[in-house]
């Protein structure tokens, strides 16, 4: 398994320049990191080339601190046996990737979700605008700096003075001069 | 129909009788509570003798089970669900997520107090209720309708506007047929 997960990377790096192998997590599974732009041409490699023909899964990652999205595509062979994860990343700002879903048809769905959830943008994808939301006005929800504690109390409003949403027990021991007793007060939100 | 005052209350009486030994609900679940119906349903709890039993559209049942937490993409075809029902008709909130929004109060895309939007008859807590729970929920709306206290319907139509406001709040694209009596 070893010398074919070392074979897997050796064959990735001297077909595409930028691809840089990743940390060692699993017995089967293979990280490589590339730039956005060698992402169709490495997943049509990986598929046509060598036998990696499951996409098992797309996901995105918000990297808030370093002003990146990290986009993970999973693809497996069922002949190796391995998982290969290749890892790109995007500039959070403008969020722009080429379209995959020639390659794979499902990828179409994750896109449209990523578009959606994420705001990220895929060049030259075909599909109608609204995936799961409907009529949804604010932000992309998953991004990390979206607070939708914040955003429920705004648009699912509360009882006029429930504006809080605090623990009755302080309202009412305010109202009363009662004292909470110390056990109740760390249940409060 | 009857002038008379005692007369309507014994017609009144009748006719609660036998709408609180009809409860047929709506086979529609709108979160994971609907997962508890068929435990109620089915043998162990029998939910039938008590006359509680499933009903196939909105245009034949007596009570809408909102099972669980509730999107605002859910409610849009709840509302118009509700307003296909004919009278007498009670809604149950089933969970903590119809109550206060349960566990997913802060959540961009789940209502929190299902009252706001529809009228509630009778609130049945739990995360998730147990058939008991639901069952004991069952006998107290039995309890209210033999009062003549199940008047969710009605005040529905009295407060209208109030309820109208409040779902096209959260509703910015509102594209459903008004509804008059």
């Amino acid at each position: 398994m070893k010398e074919l997960k070392e074979n897997i990377i050796q064959r990735l790096k001297t077909n595409f320049a930028d691809a840089v192998a990743g940390s060692e997590f699993s017995y089967n599974r293979v990280d490589v990191h590339v730039k956005k732009e060698t992402i169709p041409s490495i997943l049509f490699y990986l598929k046509e080339e060598m036998g990696y023909v499951h996409l098992s899964h797309i996901s995105c990652v918000d990297w808030l601190e370093e002003g990146e999205f990290e986009l993970v595509f999973i693809v497996w062979s069922p002949v190796d046996k391995v998982k290969v994860f290749v890892k790109t990343r995007l500039d959070r700002e403008n969020p722009v990737l080429e379209n995959i879903d020639m390659i794979w048809r499902q990828a179409n769905t994750y896109e449209r979700e990523f578009r959606e959830m994420f705001g990220i943008q895929f060049t030259g994808l075909v599909a109608p605008d609204e995936f799961i939301l409907e009529d949804w006005q604010g932000p992309p929800p998953f991004r990390r700096d979206f607070d939708t504690a914040e955003y429920a109390k705004k648009t699912f409003w509360n009882r006029p003075g429930r504006e809080d949403a605090q623990d009755v027990r302080e309202t009412i021991s305010g109202r009363d001069g009662e004292e909470i007793p110390d056990f109740a007060k760390k249940y409060s939100r | 129909m009857v002038n008379d005052k005692h007369s309507q209350k014994i017609v009144d009486f009748i006719q609660n009788w036998s709408r609180k030994h009809s409860i047929w609900v709506l086979a529609y679940g709108t979160g994971c509570g609907a997962i508890e119906i068929p435990p109620t349903m089915t043998s162990r709890y029998d939910a039938e003798r008590l006359g509680v039993r499933g009903a196939a559209t909105p245009r034949q049942a007596d009570v809408l089970m909102i099972t669980g937490y509730l999107t605002v993409k859910t409610l849009k075809r709840v509302i118009r669900v509700y307003e296909q029902m004919q009278d007498p008709k009670y809604v149950i909130g089933f969970g903590s997520c119809t109550i206060n929004g349960g566990m997913y109060y802060d959540s961009y895309n789940t209502i929190n107090v299902l009252d706001k939007y529809l009228p509630v008859d009778v609130y049945i807590n739990g995360c998730m209720p147990r058939p008991e729970a639901v069952l004991s929920g069952f006998a107290q709306l039995q309890k209210r309708i033999a009062e003549g206290r199940a008047d969710g319907a009605t005040q529905y139509k009295e407060n209208l506007e109030w309820y109208r406001a409040n779902q096209k709040r959260i509703i910015p694209n509102w594209v459903m047929p008004e509804y008059n009596w």
